[in-house]
């Protein structure tokens, strides 16, 4: 237990100090701060994308998922490939524009797409509010890989704790580059340790994956089925559907500053190219989930599963090697999702005058919103998957405005924009706090962005109608060149 | 819409419909493994060539598109 302990808190300084390392001198502004100068390689890029991808959720749900729900957990797989075969068709545009006008945010692309500064801000608050929940998730994470592997919970919390201060400090020091260093050494520690748990724990429990797998089809045919159920084919499909499209149109804010530095197009088409191939790599945890309804009782404690079998099956210091990767893939999503709440904030919600007051109020709001959700995570911590799922229905609200906002010609204004936007918002937190019945096994975030897209293609003939009737010159405006 | 868009719709609309196909969505396993995550798997792989035919055959529009441009330059030149 003290070798786990030690190499635990270890883990946590070395993440700390690799952070710090990104930078030489701190960032002197926001740009500099949160997009790197825009001068971001292949591999630099290719860690940054892939932090987002593989998080706690990744390493912890995902196993869980498998355990708990057989192959519905295979949801996961497609949607980023898919999800980036749209991004494929799009980096060109997205980065010139981009280059061209100075975005730093999604909140900027939206507030100089529509000409709106409302926009800007409505899109920035909804997504601080709904990527909040996401950057609790990781801590929240942090602290239950350390007390299951120690059973203890003073020691979750102290890393909770420790964990947070550390990443607030080098994410403010070094930025991007900060999250880009930790990126490469929490991409390697993960596959190592996912390649041995893949080899480890069926070999153990069943004599190999095949023969796990055979033994599962023997027992329990149902796991390797999508059936009737809270998990069936309408919960895969939709919750597939609305993570591609969330991923497809960067909806989640804090995809922007990674693509936003790219050095030039080419870099992130590459990526998206190669990405799915990356992706396998999801398929290791859930391999591992599937050995659990071999090992464990059913109603086990999922997230814990992969740590519960891992302390099983191998020696301390290998499960400290576990544990310090699953620390990683915590640290690292949470630093990134910090520069993208903190860059919205400062960008499209404070609106100050002067690149020194803004670059302070970010600065502020990395504190601010690390210190939130440690509080959030240490008072009223939640089960991690539903937190992700509730992260993508509330922003794929905004995947209407963004894809639109990719045409040179625009066919709808900010009002139609912002009162779809209104209206499918409105449908997804009525749904998930309200009447929870209701969407049955659809993913809410689609029925949400069905009220949306409704009410836009109906309020924009309106909004040109009034405009016409008006001044005949507005129509000019409505549909503005880009 | 060109015709090379609908290049990766194939691997993208093989995975999304993972779960309907009987074939895939039932017990028993393929190579040892869960057919779901063959299927899957296999379709995460084949996105690469996909989005690497993609590239090349936009590389060739792009290309052909240059060489009409320039040939239209040169005739109107010519005109001129």
């Amino acid at each position: 237990m003290t070798t786990i302990l030690i190499m635990t808190f270890t883990g946590i300084g070395l993440i700390g100090v690799l952070g710090f390392a990104g930078r030489r001198k701190p960032a002197a502004d926001l740009s500099e701060w949160a997009v790197g100068g825009r001068n971001f390689g292949a591999v630099s890029m290719w860690f940054l994308q892939a932090g987002e991808v593989f998080t706690t959720f990744t390493f912890l749900g995902m196993a869980g998922l498998a355990f708990s729900g057989g192959v519905a957990a295979l949801y996961a797989l497609p949607y980023v490939p898919i999800g980036y075969m749209v991004l494929f068709f799009l980096a060109k545009r997205l980065w010139s524009l981009g280059k061209e006008r100075g975005y730093l945010t999604q909140g900027d692309y939206l507030e100089d797409r529509y000409d709106s500064k409302l926009l800007g801000t409505v899109a920035a608050v909804l997504g601080v509010v709904f990527v909040l929940p996401y950057l609790q998730l990781q801590i929240t994470g942090l602290g239950l890989i350390v007390q299951l592997v120690t059973g203890n919970s003073s020691s979750g919390t102290l890393s909770m704790i420790i964990g947070s201060v550390l990443v607030v400090a080098f994410v403010l020091w070094a930025g991007l580059h900060g999250v880009a260093m930790t990126s490469y050494f929490k991409d390697v520690i993960m596959l190592i340790v996912l390649g041995v748990l893949l080899v480890a724990i069926p070999s153990h429990f069943a004599g190999g994956v095949s023969a796990m797998f055979h033994r599962i089809d023997k027992l329990h045919p149902e796991m390797l089925t999508i059936h009737a159920g809270p998990a069936d084919q309408v919960w895969f499909t939709t919750s597939m559907l609305v993570s591609a499209i969330g991923v497809g149109l960067m909806c989640l804010p804090h995809a922007w500053p990674a693509v936003m530095s790219a050095r030039d197009p080419k870099v992130l088409r590459r990526n998206y190219t190669w990405m799915p191939l990356y992706e396998l790599c999801l398929l290791m945890p859930i391999i591992v989930g599937f050995a659990a309804i071999l090992v464990l009782k059913p109603g086990s404690s999922a997230n814990g599963i992969l740590l519960t079998l891992s302390k099983q099956v191998l020696p301390a210091w290998a499960t400290g090697l576990v544990v310090i990767a699953a620390i990683a893939t915590a640290m690292v999503p949470a630093a990134g999702i910090l520069i993208g709440i903190s860059s919205l904030v400062a960008r499209n919600i404070a609106r100050v005058q002067g690149e020194r007051t803004q670059f302070w109020i970010n600065h502020g709001t990395v504190v601010a919103a690390c210190g939130l959700s440690l509080l959030l995570a240490i008072f009223r911590p939640d089960l991690l998957a539903n937190l992700l799922l509730l992260t993508y229905s509330g922003t794929v609200q905004l995947a209407p405005a963004i894809a639109l906002g990719f045409l040179t010609r625009r066919p709808v204004g900010k009002v139609p924009i912002l009162a779809g936007l209104f209206v499918g918002e409105l449908a997804v937190i009525w749904l998930t706090f309200w009447n929870k019945d209701l969407a049955g096994n659809v993913n809410v975030g689609l029925i949400g962005l069905a009220a949306n897209l409704i009410v836009l293609t109906l309020a924009a003939p309106a909004e040109r109608l009034l405009a016409r009737r008006t001044t005949p010159a507005s129509d000019k405006q409505v549909a503005m060149t880009a | 819409m060109r015709p090379y868009h609908l290049i990766p719709a194939v691997p993208a609309l093989a995975l999304a419909l993972m779960p309907f196909l009987p074939f895939v969505n039932t017990d028993g396993l393929w190579f040892g493994l869960p057919r779901m995550l063959v299927w899957g798997a296999a379709w995460c792989v084949l996105c690469t060539p996909a989005l690497l035919l993609t590239e090349r055959q936009m590389a060739r529009e792009g290309a052909e598109l240059t060489d009409t441009t320039a040939t239209v330059t040169t005739a109107e030149g010519v005109d001129q």
